[in-house]
């Protein structure tokens, strides 16, 4: 049985993946989350996701060891990935345009339809 | 304070879009307020640290277990928001610390804040407190259990995580103003705060002055 395509949330601050899980509820999708890199490459191994929002700096190996483990696998290197932290400012292009990362969302500016339109454009 | 005020107004921009369940409503309304809270606790915080150098802070005997246990109370309404548990290990022989009360208060306060956010929901977060340097120091700790690493995903990791690596003294969520201001406090009473990371966690403590009182006893 083919499963539904779903959107997987790495947001270690619970609060906040709950925030964006609602903010997602209206695309239709099945929405998941994880709270740190470890549940989220167990949890895309099993289910990859149609897109991946992803904060950078999470509880144990952050975004990049997420981000690395992903291009090491052919089937999973070409998941979408927008990138939703407050650290965004200090983030080099340089450093996110090997792992294919879509979008930059700065948390301490974006909207809730910022993250809608974000994860829209990436299932184009 | 980029991550609270971050959420804080992601809440209330929600809000401000509206069709919202009640439930939901009250949900974030609650979330907003405990989040406030723990923002407005490290700005007082903070602005304590710019007055430290012109103030005296008294410093006195007292009961490191009871300051956990008052710690444990204050914060127990936020972990149960969060579906966390926090606690205090048990300690049976008495022990005295010199220190002045509310800085050692503020300093666990914050080390609680910081354990929140990392720990694992289905162990609590441990309070303790326990003698060091055969009595001469008493160490007061907070314990949090985050997710585990087996061995050889730890070394696997530890390899690609490259030049992207976190520093092991301050938390992904923290920009390490937290610890500052709790280094500051520390100080002031000739303490020094540490932390210690584990596979599975990671505690934060302050170490101060035993008192003298009780082996005089």
């Amino acid at each position: 049985m083919t499963k539904t395509p779903h959107i997987l949330i790495v947001e270690d601050d619970t609060w906040l993946a709950e925030q964006f899980v609602r903010t997602l509820t209206n695309l239709k999708l099945r929405v998941e989350t994880a709270p740190h890199a470890l549940m989220a490459m167990d949890m895309i191994d099993t289910d990859p996701p149609a897109v991946l929002v992803l904060d950078v700096l999470l509880a144990g190996p952050n975004a990049f060891a997420l981000l690395h483990e992903l291009q090491s696998h052919s089937d999973l290197a070409t998941i979408p990935v927008i990138i939703c932290t407050n650290s965004a400012d200090q983030l080099a292009s340089e450093d996110i345009e090997a792992y294919g990362v879509r979008q930059v969302l700065d948390k301490t500016k974006m909207t809730p339809e910022d993250l809608v339109a974000a994860v829209k454009k990436a299932l184009l | 304070m980029k991550a609270p005020l971050s959420l804080i107004r992601q809440l209330a921009l929600s809000l401000e879009l509206g069709g919202i369940s009640s439930d939901s409503y009250e949900r974030m309304v609650r979330q907003i307020v405990l989040v406030s809270e723990r923002a407005l606790r490290l700005t007082t915080d903070l602005s304590r640290t710019s007055r430290l150098e012109d103030s005296l802070f008294e410093l006195e005997p007292l009961n490191p277990q009871q300051i956990c246990e008052e710690v444990a109370h204050e914060l127990a309404p936020l972990y149960k928001a969060k579906d966390r548990e926090i606690r205090v290990s048990s300690r049976y022989r008495p022990i005295l610390a010199v220190a002045n009360k509310d800085l050692l208060r503020r300093i666990l306060l914050n080390f609680g804040d910081n354990a929140l956010h990392y720990a694992d929901s289905s162990i609590p977060v441990e309070l303790y407190a326990g003698i060091r340097n055969h009595g001469a120091k008493i160490r007061l700790g907070v314990r949090d259990y985050g997710p585990a690493l087996p061995n050889d995903m730890w070394q696997r990791l530890k390899n690609t995580m490259g030049t992207h690596h976190q520093p092991l003294h301050t938390r992904p969520q923290s920009s390490g103003l937290g610890l500052y201001v709790a280094g500051q406090f520390a100080g002031a009473m000739n303490g020094s705060i540490g932390t210690v990371r584990h596979r599975d966690g990671a505690t934060f403590y302050v170490d101060i002055m035993a008192s003298r009182q009780l082996s005089l006893l």
